[in-house]
Parts: C-alpha cells; structure tokens; sequence
C-alpha cells in the first residue's frame, strides 16, 4: 500500500490504454494505489495486438478525464509487451521487462522522488526498445555499410579477373596438358614438351638467388643494424628504394652492357642470371630490412644492455625472430625472377638450345620460351601456348603459396 | 654540489679487482657531467661520487636528469641518437668512453628499467641470456644461476613450474622481476635500478627490498625513484636532482632530517612547485 498517495474521497484511479490508432480505452478501476497496479500486472500481455501505453490515472472526476490532457505526465518504459523472450539461439530466455515488472517498480517505489499523483496527473507506461537509433546513428550505419561494401567491391573487382583468367587458361591448356607435355622434350617446339625451358628456368632461379639471396641479406641486415643514419645511408636506401622501381627492361640493358659485354660473359645462362641477380637485389635488400625492423628496437636495447655485442644481438635473437620474414621476401623474388622475360631476352635466353646447358651457353627459359612459341614460331597449336602459359602461372602460383605458407606459420609463432 | 662525501663504515681497504683504474675510493664518480639532447639541456655539470657497497638514491621530480644519470654509467645512453655526452664519467676510476670496453662494462653494470621487456624467448633463456653471451654453457651451472636470480627477483615461485614459458607472455609485474633477475645474472659489481617497483605489488617491493639489502655487501646499487619513502628506506646515502642540477647530496639520514637546501625540504615534505 503506498501510503503516501492521498486518500481523497472517493479514492479512484483508472487504467487506460492507449491503442496504435490513437484511441484511449479504460480498462478498469481501482480504489487504491496497490489494486491499480494489480490490475496493471494483470494485463493480458502478446493477447492481439498490445497496446501502445497504459496510463495510471488518478482522478476524482469521471471517466471522462481519460480523454483530456493531463496536467502532468510522467513516464515509466517497458520493453515488449512479451512474457518470455526467444534468444537468437531459440532457447526461452527469463522473461522481459514486462507490465508485471513495472507493475513490481512501481510499487516497490521505483518513482522515489514521485511525488503523490494528483488530480489528473498521468504516469504512462509505454513500450520503449532499449536503444532507439537517432538520426546521427542511422547516419553512421548508413555509412558503415557503404563502406564495407565499397571494399567488397574493390576485393570483387580484383579477385573476379584473376579467377576468370586462371579458368580461361586452364581451359584453353586443358587438351595439351599431360606429363609428357611437362617433361619431355620436342624436336620442334611444335607439339608441346617443354621440359627443356623449365629446367632452364629452374637453373636461372637458383643461379640468380645464390648470387642475389647472400648479398641482398647480408647487406639489409648491416644496413638496418650497423649502419649509422647519416647521408651516406640515407644515399644508400634512396638507391635501393628507386633500383627497386626500375623497369626489368633497364637492368638488361645494364646486362648486356656489364656481364655479357664488359665481363665478356656472352649471351650465356650465367650473364642472364646476373643479370636477374641485379634485378632482385633491392627487393631483396628492401624486404630484408623490413622484417628486421619489425623486431622491436626495446628487444635490442635489453640485449645491449646485458653486455651482449651487436652480433650477439643479432644471431640470438634478431635473426631468429625475422628469418621467416626474410624467406618469405626472398621466395617471393624467387617468382619475380621465373616470370620475368626482358632481363634474359638479350643475355642469354635462346630460342632453342640443346641440353645440357652450361654456364657459358644461352639457355632456354620458360617465359622466353612461352615468348617465342607465341610470336616468333609459326604454326603452334592453341593449347601449347595456353599449356605453357599455365605451367608457368602455376610455378609462380605454387612459389607464391609456399611464401603465404611461410607468413601465415610466422604469425601462428609470434612471441610478443 | 658537496662532495666528497664521508664515507661512514665503508670497507674500502678490501679492493675489488678493479677495472681500468684499479681500486678507487668511490665505484661510480661523475665529473663535470653534462648530457643534452639535442638542445635540450637534461644534465648540467653535475659532479658526484658513489661509494662502494652502499645503496646511493637519487630522487628528484620529472625531468631532473635521474634516468640520464643512470643512463650515463653503463653507457646505455649511447641509444639515443641526439644525445651528447661531456665530461667524465668514472667507474672503478676508469672513464666509461676511454677506458672501458663497453661490452665488459656492461656486464659489470646491470640495469633494470621502468618498462619492462622480456625477452622473446623462455623465461630460462631470459635469465641465461647474458652469462651464456658471456661464455657459460654448462647446464649445471646454468641451472643454479637461473634459480638463484628468479629467487632473488621474487620470481621463482610463480614461475618455477613453467621455466618454458615465453618470458614476453608475463604479466607487467612479472616481467619486471623477469628483467631484475637478468640484470643479476652476471652477478654486475653496480646494480641501476631506475623505477624497478611501479608495476610490483607492495608485498613483493618490500621483499625485494630486504634482499637488496642484503646484496649490498656484494654490490653498489643505484635506485632512481620517485617514492621518496622507499629512497628513505633504503638508501645510504640520497642526492636530490632538479632540473638537471645536483641540489644536495648526503647520508640519507641526514638529508632527510636536515636538508641543507630549501628546495630538497620541499620535495621530501611533499610541497615541491
């Protein structure tokens, strides 16, 4: 019993409803605050359509002040007029927020600072979701879904190509496709069998990252952690950095001027893997230094700090925790260097040759070979360039993978 | 600004096979010292003698130099690029830049910082790090050493049952004991402590605190705090630095109850600025 509402004669409160439509329905008396409020609790609830509020109404006039404008109104929310409320999940959950639980606030006094409902004061009990969005959050869903599809798109628009090219190959591959196809080798580069360039590819490779792998990491690990930051290195990185974006074309230039002319290499498989050597070697370097600068300069400064020289440093715990990252540039380089056509065209790559290949003879290759097959020889099939194309996509694919592989195993391991 | 100071009790007439200089009276002695940085001024011709086997506070409030100073004995500051070292800086009598290795004075000064960084290894190898790149290898030796420093450090009791864990994956706390323990490895001669409390829990900092009591008569330390309760606890002598000056310099018990200047009152009464 709520003994601070004032019993006037004759002490009556209604509740009303408000229906969807706007229309105001009493749904019955009560003589006290307590009954009221059981009659609120009492409600049917999810029976039809659920009112939109309930008023509390104390008057002493008729039920004709229902419809009048309160003088003063205050507010109580409920959430759903549901008892039980079903999880995402589908199991019951405790029920809701619901009539009887307002019914309960009220009377346990919830409306502390309420003071006694006067004459033709209202406290409406309304439906209210916990969180309504504003125009200022409509805005930023609005835009948050914008973006993410924007980048949906974009990750399409890059994927779909790739997908759509790898089937057209393989498709058109499909009928010269085979194992003789791969290891075996023609007469007349006519009917398929390119055995011969892939080995050829497979040595430029190797060559060229025994020459290049060394250099390029030993010269990223000194530039990144001996050398001082002064002119010269910075002289030193803007090189690497702009040799790196050099054309393929201009360092075969730089080939045949250096190793097949100035060293008197000749057209051979070695001046052409120098010649690759020269080409990977910022990427190199440049990979190199950004895996080891991602080990953490406090990790070094601890290790200094304990008397441990700056080799120490590096074989025990900058190298360990950056050779993954080192390989993975490495490997990748190691694709560059079989796709690449322009650096060998001039320095040593043959349009046809015979095995066994030496150092100081041209040399077929892959990419040159898939070249000439298209271009230069009459008469190839579809399916034999289509093959070749596909042999060579996927070499670069299966290299491109072991190096993801690699990335991937490095990130399951990181320490800190 | 005073100096000497009168060493009271201090066994000075057992030398410790020295460095470079042989045996001194003071392990540590700043002369003239002024670092800046770029051209900001962090320390400015502050002179200053640590003695042997005692515990030296250096308190004073934010950016007053105390992190420098320590930063000066193992040459740790050479880290920063901008800095710009002048004057001497002597241990065992011997300047840090013309005198020592810098890799043996390294080992011979162990230093613990308020950032905490473990090492991207087991908590073992954390604690072995040192004396292995020093050349120790036998397991046994190892062993005990590793025990003993994770003892010390009030470490081996929470970590004794997973020697393997990555020293990396430590609470805050943990770690900093981790980096005590392994600034104890080498056993150093001069032990810097910048801060080695704000992430220990009360308890643990008082045990750590009886313990470097108890290493004292094996080692200098140097503790750089800013709780000055802990300096007054500890230390046997106090030097109070503002703003990249040597205020006042004294047997802790003396500076704390009679303070020579009125500035180094008002920082220990807690009223500074």
């Amino acid at each position: 019993m709520r003994d601070d509402v004032p019993n006037n004669t004759p002490p009556k409160y209604l509740l009303a409803a408000e229906t969807a439509e706007g229309a105001v329905i009493t749904l019955g008396s009560a003589d006290s605050w307590e009954e009221l409020l059981d009659l609120l609790a009492g409600q049917p609830e999810n029976d039809g359509v659920p009112p939109m509020a309930y008023r509390l109404i104390r008057t002493a006039e008729t039920e004709a002040a229902v419809k009048k404008k309160p003088r003063r109104e205050y507010f109580a929310n409920f959430r759903g007029a549901g008892g039980a409320g079903r999880e995402d999940d589908g199991t019951e959950s405790a029920p809701w927020w619901g009539l009887d639980h307002a019914a309960a606030n009220l009377a346990a006094r919830r409306f502390d600072d309420l003071p006694p409902l006067a004459v033709r004061e209202w406290i409406r009990i309304r439906h209210k979701e916990p969180f309504t969005p504003g125009a200022l959050e409509r805005r930023k869903r609005i835009k948050e879904a914008v973006a993410e599809y924007v980048f949906l798109a974009m990750t399409a628009a890059l994927v779909i190509p790739i997908v759509a090219i790898l089937a057209y190959l393989v498709v058109k591959a499909w009928p010269a496709l085979s194992f003789s196809f791969i290891f075996q080798n023609s007469e007349d580069s006519q009917a398929g069998g390119i055995w011969a360039p892939l080995v050829g590819t497979f040595f430029l490779v190797w060559i060229s990252l025994i020459i290049s792998a060394p250099i390029g990491v030993l010269a990223g690990v000194y530039l990144n952690e001996y050398a001082r930051d002064n002119w010269f290195t910075r002289l030193i990185n803007l090189a690497v950095v702009n040799l790196a974006g050099v054309p393929s074309i201009v360092h075969a230039l730089f080939g045949v001027g250096a190793f097949v002319l100035a060293a008197g290499m000749g057209q051979s498989l070695l001046a052409a893997s120098c010649t690759v050597a020269i080409m990977t070697l910022p990427v190199i370097i440049a990979s190199t230094r950004e895996a080891l600068a991602a080990v953490p300069m406090a990790f070094r400064e601890a290790c200094w700090n304990l008397g441990a020289t700056r080799w120490q440093t590096i074989r025990t715990l900058v190298l360990p925790n950056s050779i993954s990252g080192i390989l993975t540039g490495v490997i990748l380089q190691v694709s560059r260097a079989a796709g690449e056509t322009a650096p060998i065209l001039f320095t040593g790559a043959a349009l046809f040759t015979s095995f066994p290949y030496h150092l100081d003879q041209p040399f077929m290759a892959l990419s040159m070979h898939l070249y000439a097959i298209c271009t230069q020889l009459q008469g190839v099939s579809d399916s034999v360039q289509y093959g070749t194309a596909v042999v060579l996509i996927g070499l670069v694919l299966a290299v491109n993978g072991l190096s993801i592989g690699l990335r991937v195993y490095l990130r399951s391991r990181k320490k800190w | 600004m005073v100096n000497p100071i009168p060493p009271p009790e201090l066994d000075l007439q057992t030398p410790r096979d020295g460095g470079p200089g042989g045996s001194v009276s003071s392990h540590v002695a700043f002369r003239n010292l002024t670092v800046r940085y770029g051209t900001k001024t962090a320390l400015d011709g502050v002179n200053l003698e640590i003695p042997r086997q005692s515990i030296f506070a250096v308190i004073g409030p934010a950016n007053s130099g105390k992190t420098t100073l320590l930063k000066c004995i193992n040459r740790t500051i050479d880290f920063i690029s901008s800095a710009r070292v002048s004057g001497e800086i002597l241990v065992d009598g011997g300047d840090v830049y013309r005198q020592w290795n810098v890799y043996e004075l390294r080992r011979r000064v162990g230093m613990v910082f308020p950032l905490p960084v473990g090492l991207p290894m087991s908590v073992y190898n954390n604690v072995a790090y040192a004396p292995r790149r020093a050349g120790l290898h036998n397991r046994r030796e190892l062993d005990a050493l590793v025990e003993s420093c994770l003892r010390r450090a009030m470490l081996w009791d929470e970590v004794q049952d997973r020697l393997d864990l990555l020293g990396t994956r430590l609470s805050g706390g943990q770690q900093q004991r981790l980096t005590l323990a392994r600034a104890l490895s080498l056993r150093p001669d001069i032990l810097c402590l910048d801060e080695f409390s704000i992430a220990i829990d009360p308890v643990t900092t008082m045990r750590i605190e009886d313990i470097l009591r108890e290493l004292k008569s094996r080692m200098t330390i140097v503790l750089v705090t800013n709780l000055v309760q802990q300096a007054r606890r500890l230390a046997d002598y106090t030097a109070f630095f503002s703003a990249g000056r040597l205020v006042e310099v004294g047997p802790t018990e003396k500076l704390f109850t009679r303070p020579e200047q009125q500035l180094t009152e008002r920082y220990i009464n807690g009223d500074y600025g």
